[in-house]
C-alpha cells in the first residue's frame, strides 16, 4: 500500500540575525538546513492500522504532508498504491481521506448535512453511494441528532464525528488520522476508536494514526512507528516496544510523615518532603502489589500511578540511544 | 477612498494585563499620585507594545504617503491655477494632506474596536476588577497607542512632507503651543467618542455595524476626507453642531494659523467643552453598562 | 469544465446560504459597506457645490470614472475575495490551503469558491448609483459600439484588480509581511483611477500609464465614452486597451500563482 524508501525532506531556513525585521532576515546570507525527515524507509500493507508516533517537531507532520501529497520530498521514493502523491494530486487525494483533529474540513456556518452533501459533489461520489454511506456512517457515529445543526454550534466530539464521516464518504483506501481524539472525554474517545476499528475491519481501510494519546494506540494499533529528529527509531510490534522500553511506570506516594521508603521491585527516583516517587517495571511487580507493600510499611495519605506516555518513552529511547541508531 | 488595511495597525488590542506597580502610598494625595503612576505605567506598556511593530509601521507610512500624494493631487486640481479658494492656498492644501494623513493612526480614524472585542470575548469582566478606574485604564492604553502612532506615523510623515514639499508650519511659539493643546484635546475627544461608540457592545451583539456608521461619519464631518471649507455651507453649519470638526478640522486650522486671537481661544474652548461633555457621557454610560452586566450576570 | 462550473456554483451557493442565515447582521453589513463607500464619494461630490471642475472635469464626468471603477472593484472583490492577500494570508497560516489541496478539485476553483461575500454587493450598488448619476449628468452620446464596449471595460477592470489580488495572495506563500505593499497598488490603484489623469503630476501620470497601465483601464475608456479629446496625445486605440490590459494582468498573475504553488509544495509554510 504505502512504500517509502530513503525519504528525506530538508528545509533551508534563513537564520534570523538578532532583532531584525523581514528585510534583514531576507538579506541575511546565513542559512541553516533543517532535516525534518531524514532517510526514512518503511512499508505499510493494505488493511493495517499503524500508529505513527513521536514528540512534537519530530517530523511527523512533515511525513504526513508528503504522504498526502502536500509536500514534495527533497529525495527518496514514496508511492501509495503505485502512485506518487504530489505528481497526480487530484487523482491521488480522491483515494485518501484525512481527519485533522485540530481543524475541521466542514463549512463553519452550514448544517452538517449540507457540508457532507457538498463534499459528496467535490469528490464526485455517485448519489446512491453517497446516500448509503451517509446512512451507514450516520448510524454508527450517531450523527442524526445534529445533522441539521451548523458546524459552529457543535461540541468538539460531535464535530470530530462529523469530520470522520466526511473523510470516509468517498470510500478512501487510506485514511490519515491526526490527533482524532484530542480534547475529547473518555466516552467520546471510545466511540471514535470503535468506529475506526469497525471501518478498518469491515472495509479494509488502511489507517495511519498520529496521536499523543497512548490509549488510542493501545486500542487500535498492533504496529507502531516512532520517529524523532526525522529518523525512524522503531518500527514494530507495540507490545514488544512496551516490554523493552516503556516498562517504567511510576507510583507517587504522599506519606503521612517523611520517611525512607524501600520496597522490593521498585526504586526511588524522586524525594520531595513527604512525597516520594517510585519507578517500577510491569514485569517486576504489579501496581497493586507495590501499593500493598508500601501501605504495609508506611502511613500513606495519597497515592497515584502514572503510566509512561509516548513522549516519555520516545525521549527515553532517543536519549539513551537504546536502539543503537 | 481609504484602504481598510491600516485598521490592523491602527488599533492593536492589549489583552494581557500590565504588571502594576505596587501602589501603597496612603492618603488622598498619595492615592492620586499612585493613580497617576499607574496611568503612566499602563500607557508606557501600550506604547512599548506598539513600538514593536516597526516593520508594519514603515509599510503603513509608505501607504499614508502614497495616498497623501493622490489626495493632494485632487485638492490642488480643485484650485485650477487660482492662488487660493475658500481661504486655502496650494501650500495650505498640501499641509492639510500631510496633517490629516499623519493623524489617521493617532486618532484611529479608520475605526477602533478594542473595547468591543474585549466585551465580546468576555475579557471585560477581569478588566472591570482592576485596581484602577476602567475608564482610566482604557484611556491610558489608548494614550500609549496614540503616542506610538504619533511617533511612528504622524511625525515621520509630516517630516517627509516637509522635506519634499513646501508646507506651512506654525510661525510663533504661541502658534506651536496652541497646536499642541489642540492636538492633545483632539486625541482626548477622539478617544471619548470611540469609547462611547464601543460601549454599544454592552447592549447589542451587532455593535460592529453601529461602529462602522459612527466612524464613517467622523471621516466626512471632521474634515478628514475633504477640508471643511470646501463643503457646502449647510453641511458645514450642521457639522458645527457636532464634536466632529474638533477632531481634525480645528487641529489643522490651528496649525495653518487660520485661527487667531479670540477665534483661536473660542475654538480651543469649544474643543475642550466637547471633550469634557463626551468624557462625562462616556463615564455615565459606562456606569449603566456595568450595572447591566452585573444584573445580567455577563 | 462544465462539472467545474457546477462545483463552483455549489460552493458559492453554500456561502450565500450561510451568509443569509444571519439576516439582521447581513443587512447591517451591507448597509455599512454602502455607507462607507457612499460617504467617500459624498465628500467628493459635495465639493462640486463649491467648485465647477476637478482637473477640467465636471461632476458628471468625475462620477463616471468614480462609479465605473467602484462598481468594477466591488464585483472583483465579490469574485476574487478568496485571493485577497489579507484573506489568503490568514488561510495559509491556519492551514486552510492544505485543506483545499486535499480535495480532488482544481485549487484555484476552490479558492474562487471560498470567500464569496455577498455584502460586497453594497459597494457594487453604490458604484452603480454613482454611475447612474454620471450618465444622467454627463450627457453621453450613446452609440451601439459604446453600449457594447462598456461591459468589456468593466470586465477589464475586474481582471486587472483580480490579477493584483492573485499576485498579492500568491506572495503570502512566502511572506505575509509584504502584503501591505501589494495593497497600496490595489487600493491605491482604485483611488487613482477614480479621478482624471489630468489631476496628477506628469511623473505620477507616466508611472501609471507606462509602468502600471492603470490609465488604460478607466481614464482612456472614459475619454471615449464622454467624447473628450486626449490631452496627452496617445494613439487613437488607447481607449480600447482596457480588456487587453486586464486579460494580460490576470494571465500573468496566474502564471505567478502556479510558480507560487510549486514553491508552496516544496516548503509548505
Amino acid at each position: 500500500m504505502i512504500e517509502v524508501e530513503h525519504l528525506s525532506k530538508h528545509f533551508t531556513l534563513r537564520a534570523p540575525t538578532g532583532g531584525g525585521g523581514a528585510l534583514r532576515s531576507f538579506l541575511s546570507r546565513e542559512r541553516r538546513v533543517v532535516r525534518a525527515v531524514d532517510d526514512l524507509s518503511f512499508r505499510v500493507g493494505a488493511g493495517e492500522i499503524v500508529g505513527y508516533l513521536g514528540p512534537n517537531g519530530a517530523g511527523k507532520s512533515t511525513t504526513i504532508k508528503m504522504l498526502t501529497g502536500l509536500l514534495v520530498p527533497t529525495s527518496g521514493d514514496l508511492r501509495v498504491d503505485g502512485v506518487v502523491p504530489w505528481r497526480a494530486r487530484r487523482t491521488y487525494v480522491a483515494r485518501i481521506g484525512a481527519v485533522f483533529g485540530q481543524r475541521t474540513t466542514l463549512w463553519w456556518d452550514l448544517p452538517v448535512i449540507e457540508s457532507l452533501e457538498l463534499l459528496g459533489h467535490v469528490y464526485r461520489v455517485p448519489p446512491g453511494r453517497l446516500r448509503s454511506n451517509l446512512r451507514e456512517f450516520g448510524e454508527l457515529l450517531g450523527l442524526g441528532e445534529f445533522l441539521h445543526t451548523p458546524v459552529r454550534a457543535l461540541s468538539l466530539g460531535q464535530r470530530m464525528r462529523a469530520d470522520l464521516c466526511a473523510a470516509l464518504l468517498h470510500d478512501p483506501h487510506l485514511l490519515f488520522l491526526d490527533e482524532p481524539t484530542i480534547g475529547l472525554d473518555v466516552v467520546a474517545k471510545e466511540r471514535i476508536r470503535e468506529f475506526v476499528r469497525r471501518v478498518n475491519r469491515e472495509r479494509g481501510t488502511t489507517v495511519l494514526l498520529t496521536t499523543h494519546d497512548l490509549a488510542d494506540v493501545q486500542k487500535l494499533c498492533r504496529r507502531v512507528m516512532i520517529i524523532d529528529h526525522g529518523r525512524l527509531l522503531y518500527d514494530g510490534d507495540l507490545g514488544a516496544l512496551q516490554d523493552r522500553f516503556g516498562g517504567e511506570r511510576r507510583l507517587v506516594v504522599d506519606l503521612a510523615e517523611a520517611a525512607d521508603v524501600e520496597v522490593e521491585g521498585a526504586r526511588v527516583v524522586e524525594r520531595d518532603g513527604p512525597r516520594v516517587t517510585l519507578a517500577f517495571r510491569r514485569e517486576d511487580v504489579s501496581a497493586s502489589d507495590l501499593i500493598r507493600r508500601v501501605t504495609e510499611r508506611h502511613a500513606v495519605r495519597d497515592l497515584s500511578v502514572l503510566e509512561p506516555d509516548i513522549e516519555g518513552t520516545v525521549r527515553e529511547i532517543y536519549e539513551k540511544n537504546l536502539l543503537g541508531a | 477612498m481609504v484602504p481598510p488595511l491600516t485598521l490592523e495597525y491602527a488599533g492593536r488590542s492589549m489583552t494581557s494585563p500590565p504588571a502594576l506597580p505596587s501602589a501603597s502610598a496612603p492618603g488622598a494625595r498619595g492615592e492620586l499620585l499612585a493613580s497617576a503612576r499607574l496611568f503612566v505605567e499602563v500607557a508606557r506598556l501600550a506604547l512599548r507594545r506598539q513600538l514593536a511593530y516597526r516593520a508594519a509601521a514603515f509599510a503603513g507610512l509608505v501607504t499614508n504617503l502614497f495616498f497623501g500624494l493622490l489626495r493632494s493631487s485632487v485638492l490642488l486640481a480643485l484650485l485650477a491655477g487660482q492662488d487660493s479658494a475658500y481661504g486655502l492656498g496650494a501650500r495650505d492644501l498640501v499641509t492639510y494632506t500631510a496633517l490629516t494623513q499623519g493623524l489617521i493612526v493617532y486618532l484611529s480614524l479608520f475605526g477602533w474596536w478594542d473595547l468591543m472585542q474585549n466585551v465580546y470575548r468576555g475579557d471585560v469582566a477581569t478588566d472591570l476588577m482592576r485596581p484602577m478606574s476602567f475608564y482610566g485604564f482604557w484611556l491610558a492604553q489608548d494614550a500609549g497607542r496614540a503616542l506610538a502612532g504619533l511617533l511612528m506615523r504622524g511625525l515621520p510623515l509630516v517630516l517627509a512632507y516637509a522635506l519634499f514639499f513646501p508646507i506651512v508650519t506654525p510661525t510663533s511659539p504661541t502658534g506651536w503651543a496652541a497646536f499642541l493643546v489642540s492636538l492633545l484635546l483632539a486625541g482626548l475627544l477622539s478617544f471619548a467618542y470611540r469609547f462611547l461608540v464601543n460601549l454599544a457592545a454592552f447592549w447589542s451583539p451587532d455593535a460592529r455595524g453601529i461602529g462602522r456608521f459612527a466612524f464613517t461619519i467622523v471621516g466626512l464631518l471632521s474634515g478628514f476626507l475633504m477640508p471643511l471649507a470646501f463643503l457646502p455651507g449647510w453641511l458645514r453649519e450642521a457639522a458645527g453642531f457636532t464634536p466632529f470638526p474638533h477632531m481634525v478640522g480645528t487641529v489643522v486650522d490651528v496649525w495653518l494659523g487660520k485661527l487667531q486671537g479670540a477665534a483661536l481661544a473660542r475654538a480651543l474652548c469649544e474643543q475642550a467643552a466637547w471633550t469634557v461633555a463626551l468624557v462625562l457621557l462616556g463615564r455615565w454610560l459606562l456606569g449603566r453598562a456595568r450595572r447591566r452586566l452585573e444584573i445580567g450576570g455577563g | 469544465m462544465l462539472a467545474h462550473l457546477g462545483l463552483y456554483r455549489r460552493l458559492v451557493l453554500a456561502q450565500v446560504r450561510s451568509q443569509l442565515r444571519y439576516r439582521a447582521s447581513f443587512v447591517m453589513d451591507v448597509l455599512a459597506v454602502m455607507v462607507t463607500s457612499g460617504a467617500e464619494f459624498a465628500a467628493v461630490g459635495l465639493v462640486f457645490a463649491s467648485f465647477d471642475r476637478v482637473g477640467g472635469w465636471r461632476l458628471g464626468e468625475v462620477a463616471f470614472l468614480y462609479g465605473l471603477v467602484e462598481l468594477s472593484f466591488g464585483l472583483m472583490d465579490l469574485v476574487f475575495g478568496g485571493f485577497d492577500p489579507d484573506f489568503m494570508g490568514a488561510a495559509v497560516r491556519r492551514g486552510e490551503l492544505d485543506k483545499l489541496l486535499l480535495r480532488p478539485a482544481p485549487l484555484a476553483l476552490q479558492v474562487f469558491g471560498s470567500e464569496f461575500q455577498l455584502r460586497r454587493l453594497g459597494k457594487v450598488l453604490v458604484g452603480t448609483l454613482i454611475f447612474a448619476l454620471a450618465v444622467s449628468l454627463a450627457g453621453i452620446d450613446w452609440t451601439p459600439a459604446k453600449v457594447l464596449y462598456l461591459p468589456l471595460v468593466v470586465l477589464g477592470m475586474i481582471m486587472f484588480f483580480g490579477g493584483l489580488f492573485v499576485i498579492g495572495g500568491t506572495i503570502t506563500f512566502w511572506t505575509v509581511e509584504s502584503v501591505q505593499a501589494m495593497n497600496v497598488l490595489t487600493y491605491g490603484g482604485l483611488t487613482l483611477m477614480s479621478y482624471p489623469m489630468t489631476v496628477y503630476t506628469a511623473s505620477l501620470r507616466r508611472l501609471f500609464t507606462y509602468v502600471v497601465p492603470a490609465a488604460f483601464l478607466n481614464y482612456y475608456p472614459a475619454l471615449y465614452f464622454l467624447g473628450r479629446p486626449d490631452p496627452f496625445g496617445l494613439p487613437g486605440f488607447a481607449p480600447f486597451l482596457a480588456p487587453l490590459v486586464g486579460a494580460f494582468t490576470l494571465a500573468a498573475a496566474f502564471v505567478f500563482w502556479r510558480f507560487g504553488l510549486r514553491h508552496y509544495g516544496s516548503t509548505g509554510t
